[in-house]
């Protein structure tokens, strides 16, 4: 599937930008006079394209008493430039609603992004708009009083989630020091005494140039496309500073920790959540093999062991892969009047069996093709290109996507068996339990 | 594109998808396949008529029917039907949803045979093992009890109640009913009910990607060569009910009127646009004022929601309050709505939100899913294919009179009812 990388641009490109790589079909290239990033996929298939800006900043870059700033922000971004304005009647999401798009962005803990999915002819719209707020937002102190009501709003209702809850009090006790131990939403105080200037300062710390990645997916032109991004983008400066980087590590785990929640609902849950490595790792390639053959379908360990005997009533493995060390998941819903200290001894053992037994080739190859399956169908459309792309470059390497495939060939049983007595260790976990109270 | 061809549209360049499509009997059915230039994949939607009946409380045998598709057939236990699956990463997705049984699934192109083989297979001769009907039961009974905690949910089921009868496919029971008869089924109600609902009966399916048309057609046909229709004829009621007064209560707030109207009435497209223009979209009345400017809510909007060519739908607008300005959310709405229908759209309202239709109908056909789901509805209401080229044009040329003559014709402000869920202090997402 992937084509040799070629060290050239493959077409005359606009002088503004110099080509970088190019990695199964994905071209990459550099704004010379700001440093931004620009990451080009030109697709045949219906007249729509996505345009991405992804910030190379999330809920890692927030400090004491700052959390949710991440994602305030995000929303404020909505709420305006001096061009595009509700008291206009231009505001961002009119703006680009109208014209038929698909407008959202997300926060999470190693980037936040935008996105307009757009029929092709409106893309330079998305661009412009996309241009302007990286570094025209208003973030208008009334604007913040009344977006910190909707935030707050919307943490009570992930609070009000038992299973959201149970995956905060997970992260939060298996992180010490690094900044991951934050739901990036943030702490409710956080919430309420966070000021405009210190979104602003946030803001002008982080929203450069040189720290984001605009990328194109579509049928679109290449080079109607790079000039349209030339022309809106290349406006900016380089930040005039060094964008802060992350540099705590978590110190190593010294023993299991538990957590419980108990909240009002109706059927419990167990989470047991172990230190996992870099998303850039290879062993985080094998862990996502290892999560399928734990937890994915009826011939999965957990779902024969425990689902199936009426255990749970749903089981998932999970491998949250990121920029810095992570988590990798297995979770349960209790079936009705089974206890938690049963199915969490049922998917340890199963977890036990693997360590000392390993897996079987055929276990590594449906994994292997589910997983193949999965990327294949990550294609179809612009939108989830876009949506995989992001997570690679948040994860701090971007050819992860395009790379994926390979990797994963490379996966063998005996890895299989290796990480899973490197990582999913009793003395590295958090065990979380939802009771719920009514 | 400057010279428009037989295969665009010429006032929008967009590419037109009725000349792709081949439309014709395959098996017992119909299939529809449709060629994209995506790579290796293919997507499918299909379904059949089961014809529950509905006031004898068939949903919840239905659904069970459907639930233990996958547990198992004549010829392949429940590990040998997922293994075929898993082992090539493909899925295949069973459900019921009123009248219908429906299916939806994704494969690698390569393996469209093995998975079109299992799933006959599983429509066709499930094995309704006993043991496996007790953990399906569990299951849906586990279901019923998690979405009891969607507050969102039971406000939308509740507002159904006052506005449709039993034997009306958009009629949701409460969830402590449904518990009730889940837990006196057997297994030979399911197993009867299958033999009695489950056939070819209206059977279509549409079938989206990197495709070959005669392929899929060889492949559709061998595996459902000679399945026969059913028995049991529509007993479902078509209308809505004409509702009592309407009552008010509390949090999660679902308010909404019962239409009489189908989707093939020719007022359809106006008053589609019409309620976009108040309730579609973030840019829409309701989220510029009761959002945007007043701040009261996180989420508000409003759908035609429920309407089909077989019977009677509603409409129904959805707002998350807060405890503490629940009585000023609910009036500002009903403001807005009852202002919106007796003054109308503007023509920039109605300019803009054409724009918006059919620009998100081009963005919402670019996967082979989404297209698979189109073609399928499409067909399920009786259209031509050439009405999915045809319906944005349709859209194109509503007049602003046409458009608030609808509103006016079909939304009722005062015959709105409320229904509520989450009792303070949890607000939940609509």
């Amino acid at each position: 599937m992937n084509q040799p990388t070629p060290t050239e641009a493959p077409v005359e490109i606009p002088s503004a930008f110099e080509f970088r790589t190019a990695s199964d079909g994905i071209e990459c290239y550099r704004l010379v006079d700001n440093g931004l990033r620009v990451l080009l996929l030109p697709q045949d298939g219906a007249p729509v394209a996505t345009s991405m800006v992804t910030y190379h900043v999330g809920s890692r870059n927030e400090r004491t008493g700052h959390t949710g700033a991440t994602h305030m922000l995000e929303h404020l971004m909505f709420k305006g430039t001096e061009r595009y304005h509700q008291r206009k009647g231009t505001s961002i999401f009119q703006t680009l609603q109208r014209v038929g798009a698909r407008v959202n962005a997300s926060t999470w803990m190693d980037r936040t992004n935008y996105y307009e999915m757009l029929p092709t002819e409106h893309l330079p719209l998305a661009l412009d708009i996309e241009a302007d707020r990286m570094r025209g937002a208003l973030l208008d102190p009334q604007d913040v009083e009344s977006e910190r009501t909707v935030i707050l709003n919307e943490r009570d209702r992930k609070q009000n989630d038992p299973v959201s809850r149970l995956f905060d009090e997970v992260w939060a006790a298996a992180f010490v020091a690094h900044p991951y131990q934050h739901p990036t939403i943030g702490w409710e105080s956080d919430i309420e005494s966070i000021t405009a200037d210190g979104l602003r300062e946030f803001y002008d710390t982080y929203y450069w140039p040189d720290n984001a990645t605009v990328s194109v997916v579509g049928n679109v032109d290449r080079r109607n496309v790079l000039e349209e991004v030339a022309g809106h983008f290349g406006r900016h400066d380089a930040a005039p500073h060094e964008i802060p980087q992350v540099r705590t590590e978590e110190p190593e785990q010294a023993g299991e920790r538990r957590v419980t929640v108990e909240q009002d609902g109706q059927l419990g849950a167990v989470l047991m959540a172990y230190k996992s490595p870099p998303a850039v790792e290879p062993d985080s390639d094998t862990l996502d093999v290892l999560a399928r053959i734990l937890a994915s379908g009826k011939g999965s360990r957990l779902y024969q062991r425990c689902t199936d005997q009426g255990l749970t009533s749903d089981v998932f493995g999970m491998n949250f892969r990121l920029r810095d060390p992570g988590l990798f998941s297995v979770f349960g819903y209790l079936a009705p009047d089974v206890d938690h200290r049963t199915v969490e001894d049922a998917m340890g053992e199963e977890i036990e069996k693997i360590q000392d037994e390993g897996v079987t080739k055929e276990e590594l190859d449906r994994a292997r093709n589910q997983l193949r399956a999965k990327i294949a169908f990550d294609r179809d459309g612009p939108m989830k290109v876009a949506s995989q792309l992001n997570e690679a470059i948040a994860a701090g390497q971007w050819t992860l996507y395009t790379e994926y495939l390979d990797r994963l060939d490379r996966v063998t049983v005996d890895d299989v068996q290796r990480v899973a007595r490197t990582y999913v260790k009793t003395d590295k976990r958090t065990v979380g339990w939802y009771v719920p109270t009514s | 594109m400057d010279t428009p061809s037989a295969d665009s549209d010429s006032s929008a360049g967009r590419p037109r998808l009725a000349p792709r499509i081949r439309d014709r009997k395959a098996g017992p059915g119909r299939l529809l396949t449709l060629p994209t230039s995506v790579d290796d994949i293919v997507s499918l939607r299909g379904s059949f008529l089961a014809y529950p009946d509905l006031a004898s409380g068939d949903d919840v045998l239905q659904n069970l029917s459907v639930s233990m598709l996958d547990r198992g057939t004549e010829f392949r236990d429940r590990f040998e039907l997922a293994q075929v699956l898993e082992e090539c990463g493909a899925k295949l997705d069973l459900s019921s949803d009123g009248l219908y049984v429906e299916c939806s699934g994704r494969a690698l192109t390569e393996d469209l045979p093995r998975v079109m083989d299992v799933l006959a297979e599983m429509l066709r001769h499930p094995s309704f093992d006993e043991r496996e009907f007790e953990k399906a039961r569990a299951q849906a009974a586990a279901e019923v009890r998690r979405r009891m905690e969607k507050t969102g949910a039971q406000a939308a089921a509740a507002l159904s109640r006052r506005l449709f009868a039993p034997a009306h496919p958009n009629y949701s029971d409460a969830p402590e009913d449904v518990l009730r008869r889940i837990q006196r089924v057997t297994v030979d109600d399911v197993r009867e009910y299958h033999e009695r609902h489950f056939g070819a009966t209206g059977w279509t399916l549409a079938v989206v990607g990197d495709l070959d048309h005669d392929r899929v057609e060889t492949v559709v046909a061998e595996a459902f060569g000679d399945w026969d229709g059913h028995e049991p004829e529509p007993t479902h009621e078509t209308d809505a009910t004409a509702g009592e007064d309407p009552d008010k209560s509390n949090v999660d707030v679902r308010l909404g009127q019962s239409l009489s109207l189908r989707r093939d009435d020719p007022d359809y497209p106006a008053l589609y646009v019409g309620n976009y223009i108040l309730g579609g979209n973030f840019s829409a009345r309701l989220m510029r004022t009761v959002r945007d400017e007043q701040g009261l809510t996180y989420h508000i909007g409003s759908r035609l929601a429920g309407v089909t060519a077989r019977y009677d739908g509603y409409w129904q607008v959805n707002v998350t309050l807060s405890p503490e300005v629940l009585d000023e959310g609910i009036d500002v709405t009903r403001t807005v709505i009852r202002e919106f229908v007796e003054e109308g759209a503007t023509d920039e309202e109605l300019a803009d939100k054409k724009t918006t239709i059919t620009g998100s109908y081009t963005v919402g056909l670019a996967t082979t899913s989404r297209l698979a789901q189109s073609i399928l509805t499409n067909a399920e209401r009786g259209f031509d294919v050439e009405y999915l080229d045809r319906f944005p044009r349709e859209i194109e040329a509503l007049s602003l009179n046409e458009v608030n003559d609808a509103v006016r014709r079909h939304l009722r402000p005062e015959a709105l009812h409320e229904a509520l869920a989450g009792v303070e202090p949890d607000p939940v997402e609509a």
